[in-house]
């Protein structure tokens, strides 16, 4: 008994804030009484006619694309090395990378800020600041993904037997390795949208105003509750929620079979 | 190995496709922490000194914001391990389709965060909140009888919400340590329930239970988008977090502040992270 009402009262916490976004997001009036007094989508289609949210989707969206790509580009050829010639390569970037989980992205942001300011100046509040710094707090999701499929795939013996036939090391990453971990990439690169489409301290500290991401957005409007419109806010939150819970459930589903670790696991380290 | 002197081909064939990935995140990650330890030490005329610090120390508000965020931690901490562990021994028991339930349901929550989440939360129990309305219709109370989202209860309210997913969804894997067959072997050595966790059980489970706590705590002083939500209205909790993030914003020349913060929420947190990982290296014992 105890156990059930332990249960229902859960449930019950962690779906209620949920129902009120949605029915937020669809309510043609609700200011005083415990359901809307009518339902409508028209909220949702106005909300992407918006300049400003298609905006601000654009822009999470750019660098989304732009810190995948990044990372792709830092952590492919990395995690090749190390797991084919050097382990030494894998041990250090594990300790670096144990700085994005245990110290809090605002901290993050406050010294990448302050190194700017000594170092460059003049890259203050750009969006390469921005999409550097992501990266740099996603990077971890990316290489633990791309390592796990490199040793899932058999790289030591893909590279023994691709050298054996002549090929360059760079002709063996891009022919044969790449293709063999396609899987991992495409698993990492979606933890990473999800990071880069939901991240607000480095947004917020490092360019505010001058680069609207989503999340900056959705501050916007929540801080200025009076001026701000609730029903797309409502809107927003509850599309943010969908993308971000279908990358999970994606990640899952590519992961089939190792699942526990990259669920939730944005947390574990 | 070591005491052989790389020549420059040799060292580039070792580390170079990695030297772009170690030099960025040195860049991004490293040197600016460490920059943010040398911050909090300069003084205005080049040398160096406790002035930021003690300056921090005897400011009221960075105090309240202190004691707040610590406060925040172990509380949080301590409320999710109390429902979270309970919840996830129940879910581990639960058959296939409840626990496949409570599983996604447990990763919704856990999707739901940010700015979004404190939304959620203000259209619930604000002061036209559904649940406000709600009580007022059903039972007439009058007035909004929930604490204010802002409130040191109100982030308490809002932060489990994403804290006891954390929780649940980290202890699950441990719990399947505990093997069924001890349980068993405990009845046939006629134990009752009590003595099976007083001796086995609990001595088994807390290294996870403890390292949930620590992870718990090190994720909730860190914790900004949520806490900058909540906290815009007047008179709200200070936190070590938003005070780094106001001092960023308002003042270019500011930073030792933010840095004494920061390097303070650094120390925390490695602490906090340190001893996590001792705690799973003792737990890993079982496994």
């Amino acid at each position: 008994m105890t156990r059930r009402v332990f249960l229902g009262l859960l449930a019950v916490y962690f779906g209620l804030p949920l129902l009120a976004a949605l029915l937020y997001s669809v309510a043609t009036r609700w200011t005083d009484t415990p359901l809307p007094d009518g339902y409508t989508l028209s909220h949702w289609i106005n909300v992407f006619a918006k300049p400003d949210v298609v905006g601000a989707l654009g822009r999470s969206l750019l660098l989304s694309a732009v810190v995948v790509v990044i990372e792709i580009v830092l952590v492919v050829p990395a995690a090749y090395w190390s797991v084919v010639h050097n382990p030494r390569i894998g041990s250090m970037i594990q300790t670096i990378a144990v700085i994005p989980f245990a110290i809090p992205w605002v901290v993050v942001g406050a010294g990448i800020q302050l190194v700017t300011k000594s170092v460059a100046p003049q890259l203050f509040g750009t969006f390469w600041l921005l999409a550097a710094s992501t990266a740099a707090i996603s990077f971890p999701f990316m290489y633990r993904a791309v390592e796990s499929s490199l040793l899932a795939a058999g790289a030591v013996q893909l590279s023994e037997a691709a050298a054996t036939c002549g090929a360059s090391p760079m002709r063996t990453l891009l022919k044969v390795i790449v293709p063999a971990i396609r899987g991992g990439v495409v698993s990492g690169a979606l933890l990473v949208i999800a990071t880069a489409m939901n991240e607000f301290a480095l947004a917020k500290i490092l360019v505010g105003v001058s680069f609207e991401t989503l999340p900056l957005w959705s501050a916007r409007q929540f801080v200025s509750r009076t001026l701000g419109d609730p029903n797309a806010l409502a809107v927003v939150t509850i599309f943010t929620f969908g993308l971000l819970f279908a990358l999970s459930a994606l990640v899952v589903w590519l992961g089939r079979g190792r699942v526990s670790a990259s669920m939730g696991g944005n947390t574990i380290s | 190995m070591l005491t052989r002197r790389l020549s420059p081909r040799r060292f580039l064939t070792r580390w170079g496709p990695a030297l772009p990935l170690l030099v960025f995140t040195t860049a991004t990650l490293v040197l600016p922490a460490i920059m943010l330890v040398y911050e909090s030490f300069a003084l205005p005329d080049g040398g160096l000194g406790f002035e930021h610090i003690t300056k921090v120390a005897s400011n009221p508000v960075d105090r309240q914001a202190i004691g707040g965020s610590l406060a925040l931690g172990v509380v949080q901490a301590t409320l999710a391990t109390a429902i979270g562990a309970p919840a996830a021994w129940l879910i581990t028991r639960m058959r296939l389709g409840g626990r496949a339930f409570w599983l996604s349901l447990m990763n919704v929550a856990s999707n739901f965060a940010g700015i979004g989440l404190a939304f959620g939360f203000v259209a619930l129990i604000g002061s036209t909140g559904m649940l406000t309305l709600i009580l007022k219709a059903l039972l007439g109370v009058e007035g909004n009888p929930f604490p204010s989202t802002g409130s040191f209860n109100g982030m308490n309210l809002v932060y489990l919400y994403f804290n006891v997913p954390m929780f649940v969804l980290l202890t699950l894997p441990a719990l399947s340590v505990l093997k069924n067959d001890w349980q068993e072997a405990a009845e046939v050595c006629k134990a009752t329930r009590w003595q099976f966790w007083r001796y086995v059980g609990i001595p088994v489970l807390s290294p996870f239970v403890i390292a949930g706590w620590l992870l718990v705590f090190t994720w909730t002083i860190g914790v900004y988008a949520v806490a900058y939500a909540v906290a815009a209205s007047p008179g709200s909790q200070k936190l070590i977090t938003l005070q780094i993030g106001t001092t960023l914003e308002t003042s270019v020349f500011g930073l030792g502040r933010a840095a004494v913060l920061s390097v303070l929420l650094m120390i925390l947190a490695i602490g906090a992270t340190v001893l996590y990982r001792l705690c799973l290296k003792r737990a890993a014992r079982w496994l």
